[in-house]
């Protein structure tokens, strides 16, 4: 079997592992499986196998083009670093950005992996006990969490090394190897304390809620650390040590520049240094330690409840409204109860629709109170635009499913004109995902600016449809439920992707230019309809 | 003799709902065991348990006279396990996930990887050894699960529907397998729905309904509690089931109805 590199790279700690209680050879060969696994995707079960060879290895640049995405972010955080002296600011911002990075990526492609059941009847049934288990599991997220980490820190890293000299670049190399860690372990414990209040088919729900949830509170934290600063300018800033702040861990891990470079020894500086080194180490100490209650509750996990109850009558009343054809109406159904029950796709799904529910507010949110009451005479509203992003990662994901090789029966199945699936699919999208989400949107903007942007909110609207109509089409040959669900794979990753992003400003843009002019929404309201009706009929195959 | 599993009022409930309400079993080397029941009445979470894939249970498991719950994972080195479910890493070839198992269980892999091949020449699939599992047909898959289970020559082998998906040549080969298995003082815990096949290849069968055992003893002794026919009809009687022709009625009238 293939050796990898970084086995061999973590070899080196092999007496470490051993005095946590891990099997290390057992948990070497578990990680190489998995390493081996992640390189090869599941073939889809309708694909002809000529393409497939093709498909493999664009799957494999996939996480590489990704990276690439976060190395571009990386670049920016060069400038925090270099600015100026002010460590104490400047690092707790960088190391915020990271973490708020890391976190959404962990908590978006890495919980179902987190909260995986089905391995256990493979590994845990032979002589494998669940301490290694769960530790190759985390070693696993861990190897792919620091490919990220190292293409959003790497860029100022090397800056630093040239602007601040060696200590600061080694002090930054440690530190970011101990956010990534503690970041995982962080993800892992909520996981398991939410996991310990909650259970059967509650839990599987409150999930994806805490997703979204954590994903808000993240978008907000990144807020609250630039208030924590008087900003005056950058080299002359009050910092203040209160209570409160002592739980913000991005201030934590800045401290020690201040203390080792700047010779700072100020109380609390020295405290939130100690806190950073502690901390980290301390969770996993504490991870290893309740491992096996995790794996316990993990079961609840998948153990279904006795009651069940029919909760398709409002489904079957949403499709006779939204859909005229029959076939199309089954798929809409179908597709509804898929996207309320197929977890993995929640996993996947939600902490975008929580960015976008936060995303349009955030500017809005750091808003003082003169701006907000100015807030009505600018075009604000056009953040609303942001919303948009969870359109691609959604309709990507409706061609993904955990139950993938079910997919035979679209095949199967007389269904004469094919485009009835794809229709009721979507609209099953719209109606559950993103409709809920532009409604609530709207309404806060509504609120907002005293329901006098209702226009401006109808095109932002039309808008949505266009977009969601555009970014299936640019997806290609689409067959919904058919492809698995992959670490390796990105929603954000290559140039498409990339692209389909771009189009979001795009669309932003030219709702701007209509606002220039006088009669402009008026107009393209009844236009926009007319073209998306179109466009849906012809679009959708 | 001392036992090799013995289990002691064993109880499980997820949340209400109580799946095992004390099951008693003592079984002694070289026994084969028909596990019989419908579904869902806890077989699949017995062996669950002793395996050690399910927890939070009450009452007490010893395999080969050690508590499992203090013993730590070394009493699997002796255990094959074949789920019902045949979960596997199917992106991986036969001889990676094979090999894989072995060395799991404490083996080298040349070892491992030789022994895996050798079994896949016997059971006639050698041609797909470098093939990915996820190609394979079911009854290919489910050999590929045997050998996973037997590579570590156990002594206690927990098989769940064993013989899914194989053709009738390849049963034939795996019942006369698993008949010499026994001869050489192997444990064998054979659960099925198949009752034809139970009632042929099990010295002792166990039925266990509802989360508690009905019925314990060879074939014979059971017929002799007032019962009679075949294994399949008294499993019907035992488990309260006697209405099989009316169903059988209804639900070939319920398909005409309504035909497009």
């Amino acid at each position: 079997m293939k050796d990898f590199k970084i086995l061999k790279f973590l070899d080196l700690f092999k007496g470490l592992f051993e005095m946590l209680g891990v099997d290390y050879p057992v948990m070497r060969k578990i990680l190489n499986v998995k390493l081996i696994l992640d390189g090869r995707r599941t073939s889809t079960v309708l694909s002809n196998q000529n393409t497939k060879k093709k498909k493999e290895e664009e799957d494999k640049n996939n996480f590489i083009r990704s990276l690439g995405i976060y190395f571009l972010m990386g670049i920016f955080l060069i400038l925090y670093v270099l600015i100026g002296d002010n460590y104490l600011f400047q690092m707790s911002l960088v190391f915020s950005i990271i973490m708020f990075l890391l976190m959404t990526s962990l908590i978006a492609d890495f919980s179902s992996v987190l909260l995986d059941t089905k391995e256990k009847e493979i590994l845990l049934s032979r002589p494998v006990d669940s301490r290694t288990f769960n530790m190759a599991r985390i070693l696993h997220i861990f190897i792919y969490i620091s490919m990220i980490t190292f293409a959003i820190a790497g860029p100022s890293l090397i800056a630093s090394l040239f602007r601040h000299g060696l200590d600061f670049f080694l002090i930054y190399l440690c530190e970011i190897v101990l956010v990534t860690l503690f970041v995982i372990i962080l993800t892992a414990l909520i996981y398991l304390l939410v996991l310990r209040f909650f259970s059967g088919e509650k839990l599987k729900d409150l999930i994806n809620y805490v997703q979204i949830g954590l994903t808000i509170v993240m978008s907000l934290g990144y807020q609250i650390i630039v208030r924590i600063f008087n900003f005056v300018d950058i080299d002359n800033m009050e910092y203040k040590a209160s209570l409160w702040k002592y739980l913000v861990p991005p201030i934590w891990f800045s401290a020690p520049f201040e203390l080792i470079i700047n010779k700072n020894y100020n109380n609390y500086i020295i405290f939130y240094s100690i806190l950073a080194l502690i901390v980290p180490i301390l969770s996993i100490i504490i991870y290893v330690k309740l491992v096996p209650t995790f794996e316990r509750y993990l079961q609840k996990f998948d153990s279904a409840d006795g009651k069940t109850r029919d909760k398709n009558r409002f489904t079957i009343f949403l499709s006779k409204i939204v859909c005229k054809n029959k076939d199309e109406r089954a798929f809409f159904k179908f597709a509804t109860n898929m996207l309320r029950n197929e977890r993995t796709f929640k996993l996947k799904v939600y902490p975008s629709i929580g960015m976008s529910i936060i995303f349009p507010f955030l500017v809005v949110i750091s808003m003082n109170f003169r701006d907000l009451s100015n807030l009505i005479n600018t075009k604000f509203y056009l953040w609303i635009y942001t919303s948009f992003m969870m359109i691609p990662t959604v309709i990507w994901s409706l061609e993904c499913s955990g139950n993938f090789k079910g997919a035979w029966v679209f095949v199967t199945m007389p269904i004469r004109d094919k485009s009835v699936i794809n229709k009721g699919i979507l609209k099953a999208a719209i109606v559950n995902l993103f409709l809920p989400v532009y409604i609530f949107v709207a309404m806060v903007f509504l609120l907002l600016y005293k329901m006098q942007i209702i226009d401006q909110i109808l095109v932002a609207g039309t808008n949505m449809f266009l977009y969601t109509i555009v970014v299936f089409r640019m997806m290609g040959e689409f067959l919904p439920f058919s492809k698995a669900f992959e670490v390796t794979e990105n929603t954000t990753g290559g140039r498409k992707e990339f692209l389909i992003l771009l189009l979001i400003a795009g669309f932003a843009l030219i709702h701007y230019l209509i606002t220039m002019t006088s009669y402009g929404t008026y107009i393209y309201i009844p236009l926009a309809i007319i073209i998306s009706r179109f466009a849906w009929k012809k679009a959708i195959l | 003799m001392e036992p090799i599993i013995s289990i002691r009022d064993l109880k499980k409930s997820y949340g209400n709902k109580e799946v095992l309400k004390g099951i008693n079993l003592d079984i002694f080397k070289g026994e084969i065991i028909g596990y019989i029941g419908p579904n869902g009445a806890g077989k699949s979470t017995t062996v669950k348990i002793i395996l050690g894939l399910v927890g939070d249970y009450s009452g007490e498991i010893k395999i080969f006279g050690q508590d499992i719950r203090d013993g730590g994972v070394e009493y699997k080195k002796k255990i094959g396990y074949v789920p019902e479910t045949a979960d596997m890493y199917e992106n991986l070839t036969a001889r990676e996930y094979l090999s894989f198992i072995g060395e799991l269980y404490g083996m080298e892999y040349e070892v491992a990887n030789k022994k895996a091949e050798k079994l896949m020449d016997l059971f006639g699939i050698r041609n797909v050894y470098d093939a990915r599992i996820s190609s394979y047909s079911k009854g290919m898959k489910q050999k590929t699960l045997l050998i996973s289970a037997l590579i570590n020559n156990p002594d206690i082998l927990f098989l769940d529907e064993p013989l899914s998906g194989m053709d009738a040549n390849s049963v034939m080969v795996f019942k006369e397998v698993m008949a010499e298995l026994i001869k050489r003082g192997k444990t064998i815990f054979y659960s099925s729905h198949i009752m034809d096949v139970v009632e042929k290849i099990s010295k002792r069968i166990i039925l266990i309904n509802k989360g508690e055992i009905v019925a314990d003893g060879s074939f014979e002794e059971i017929k002799g509690q007032s019962m009679e026919g075949s294994l399949e009809e008294i499993f019907n009687q035992l488990t309260g089931f006697e209405e099989h022709e009316r169903i059988a009625k209804d639900i070939v009238s319920t398909i005409m109805e309504g035909a497009v």
